[in-house]
């Protein structure tokens, strides 16, 4: 099995009605859930920005920022792995849950 | 001072700076702007009036799928649009290019639930290439000219256009626009000269390529080269069910169909070739069978215009971005001539096989009913391989792709990615408005022709010289199949009790012949092929024939039954 990683996509695009939508519906295809999402313009001139953040393999990522970058109005679309960013902030929450899990039981929350 | 004409106007002359002069749909409430200038342009624009909106982008679909230029609609807002629905997602997934335009309240309207107000753009952002709401009449030039290019350019697909009310009434100036630059979108990617040496090395170095191609190859026009290459290489190929009729069926390197009802060679090879080069094709699962063991021995090499398709489904050792013309052109002049060897002989065993075990008992029975297969290739024979041939889907569309046999190009119009029931009448109009010098004969079952029979009127009002050819069995033939052999004959919901095709036929003036036994069929079929008038030729087949061979579903493509007892075995 290949490993899930956090991931973060970029994607620059034309500042168009509707594609926020339509680059969610890919996501959502694939049954991804997306943990962050910002949109902005970015520092290229009449280029917006989006910056997601999704948990998944590389396999699965990979052909999810082509499909983005297929979509007519994007430019470009990347991905990298976010982990050495938010590594420390993911370890954090992780201990905190296994701690109140270990002393309340398991969740099932879906 | 400035000349101003109405949207509605300037839409009709957008059309016809495209080059569009025919156009099908279905006038309404938020479109009758449009439908009222089009009285003044019946003489540049032909409208079909069909009988039910999906029965217009059907139409469309198979109107660019024969002529390759772009299908268009025109449909009203509400129930209008989301009747043409089911045809976006069609076309969206076989690369069809059609454009939409629907009618849209005006814009004060818009969000408030007025009267037939519905998301268009919402509802069909998953399913289309491009769709764009034109909200004032000074857009329109501009929108229509960026729909007709992005609809046909790379890899086409449909595109929407919702045209307020507003938009329509509304005076602009009239500026014809063009478009043929994108700055955000590469239609047409090109292989850098490294990729195309490592893809050049790749064949030189195999022993055992084989070439599987698709749609691809008919939508970049590489029909040519894909022969070129194969002449150079002597390399077998074989043809997905959107790709059949790229090369004609008698080339000597063409094998056959590939997947779940191909032929046996070509899917038996794919697990013994060492090379696998895929072009203009995207490894559906109907194609792949198990992924997981799918040529699981070969390099592959990925040929396809569309980045996000290259190692989607399979893994592509190599992928080269580009058109398929002209990445067969390339590669044909980097390698040398060479002839194929034993691996020549491969399919020669198995077509052996497939013709005795499967084909000739379909194809050729002596006593019985008639067989769905047997028709086709009557079909095939008499109109000497010319026909455009469309199909409807199930049992029909695999036997129709099976046992057709062709000559040219762009003569096989099937629903293949979504396979919708009901594509076929419409489709076949379509076809035979955009290539009326052609014969074209629809394949299709009781239950599909059933979904749009309504389409006959159309027929009646244009006089579209369609040969409709009824497989007709009395059952969804296809889930029938899969409930015998694999839900114990449990046939839930299949049986059709159906009506009299004769008095169908009558009601809209169409010519009827009606086949029971085999000594009927051949004399029957020459009388429908003797003239280009509209004919219905109902056959009545056996009603619980399957089709075969068939890789049943999860199975690797070498899996294969024979018929509803045997499977293949290498040794028989
Ligand atoms: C719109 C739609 N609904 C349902 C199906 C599922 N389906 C696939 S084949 C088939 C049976 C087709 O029966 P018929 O048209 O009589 O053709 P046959 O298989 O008998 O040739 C059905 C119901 C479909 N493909 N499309």
């Amino acid at each position: 099995m290949e490993t899930e990683k956090l991931y973060e996509i970029t994607a620059y695009t034309e500042n168009q009605v509707g594609l926020l939508s339509s680059i969610a519906g890919i996501f959502t295809r694939r049954s991804l859930n997306i943990e962050k999402l910002l949109v902005y313009p970015s520092t290229v001139e009449g280029i917006h920005k989006f910056k997601i953040l999704t948990r998944s393999t590389e396999h699965l990522i990979r052909a999810v920022v082509l499909q983005i970058e297929k979509k007519v109005d994007v430019v470009k679309a990347f991905y990298q792995v976010n982990d050495e960013r938010s590594a420390r902030e993911i370890r954090i929450v992780q201990e905190f849950l296994e701690e109140r899990e270990r002393a309340h039981g398991q969740d099932d929350i879906k | 001072m400035t000349h101003k004409i109405s949207g509605a106007e300037i839409l009709l002359e957008s059309l016809l700076a495209q080059g569009v002069d025919t156009v099908f749909g279905y006038p309404g409430g938020q479109i009758i702007p449009v439908y009222d200038k089009l009285y003044d342009y019946q003489d540049r624009i032909r409208h079909i009036l069909v009988r039910h909106e999906q029965g217009a982008i059907h139409a469309a679909q198979g109107y660019a799928r024969a002529g390759g230029m772009p299908g268009t609609v025109l449909v009203t807002s509400g129930p209008g649009a989301t009747n043409v629905v089911t045809g976006i997602a069609d076309a969206m997934i076989d690369s069809t290019p059609v454009v939409v335009i629907a009618g849209q309240v005006g814009t004060s309207l818009l969000g408030t639930d007025a009267f037939q107000e519905t998301d268009f753009i919402g509802l069909t952002t998953p399913i289309t290439k491009w769709s764009y709401q034109i909200r004032r009449a000074e857009d329109i030039a501009w929108a229509v000219s960026r729909a007709y290019y992005i609809a046909k350019s790379g890899r086409p697909g449909p595109v929407v256009l919702d045209f307020t009310k507003d938009a329509q009434t509304g005076m602009a100036e009239y500026r014809e626009a063009s478009c043929s630059f994108i700055r955000s979108y590469v239609p047409v990617p090109k292989p850098s000269e490294e990729v195309l040496e490592a893809a050049a090395r790749m064949i030189v170095e195999s022993r055992r390529p084989l070439l599987v191609y698709g749609q691809g190859i008919l939508l970049s026009g590489a029909e040519k080269a894909l022969e070129a290459f194969l002449d150079k290489t002597g390399m077998p190929a074989a043809s997905t069910l959107l790709g059949l009729s790229a090369l004609r069926s008698d080339n000597p390197h063409y094998i056959g169909m590939l997947g779940m009802h191909g032929n046996l060679a070509p899917n038996i090879m794919t697990q013994a070739c060492d090379l696998l080069i895929a072009v203009g094709m995207r490894f559906d699962d109907r194609v792949t069978g198990n992924v997981k063991t799918y040529a699981r021995q070969a390099k592959v090499l990925h040929i396809d215009i569309d980045a996000s398709e290259i190692g989607k489904n399979i893994h592509a050792d190599l992928g080269v971005l580009g058109d398929a013309r002209e990445v067969l052109e390339a590669l044909t002049s980097r390698v040398a001539s060479r002839k194929g060897g034993d691996w020549l002989q491969e399919p020669g065993r198995f077509h052996a096989v497939e013709q005795e075990r499967v084909i000739a008992p379909e194809t050729a029975p002596e006593s019985g009913p008639v067989k769905p297969g047997e028709v086709v290739s009557v079909v095939s024979d008499v109109c000497g391989r010319e026909a455009i041939v469309v199909t409807d889907v199930g049992q029909n569309q695999m036997f129709a792709a099976r046992y057709s046999r062709f000559r040219h190009s762009r003569s096989m119009i099937t629903s293949g990615g979504l396979g919708t029931m009901g594509f076929g009448l419409p489709a076949a109009i379509g076809a035979k408005i955009a290539a009326p010098q052609r014969p074209v004969c629809l394949f299709v079952g009781d239950g599909g022709l059933q979904m749009t029979m309504q389409e006959l009127g159309t027929i009646l009002q244009e006089q579209v010289g369609v040969k409709i050819v009824l497989l007709d069995n009395n059952w969804l033939g296809n889930v029938r199949q899969w409930q015998e052999l694999f839900f114990h004959e449990r046939y839930s919901a299949t049986k059709m009790v159906n009506p009299d095709y004769a008095c169908i036929a009558a009601a809209y003036s169409i010519r009827f012949e009606n086949v029971e036994s085999r000594g009927e069929l051949r004399p029957a079929v020459e009388r429908m092929l003797a003239d280009d008038a509209p004919c219905i030729l109902r056959v009545h087949v056996a009603e619980t024939d399957n089709v075969f061979p068939m890789i049943p579903p999860g199975k690797s493509v070498n899996e294969i039954m024979l018929n509803e007892k045997e499977w293949f075995t290498n040794g028989n």
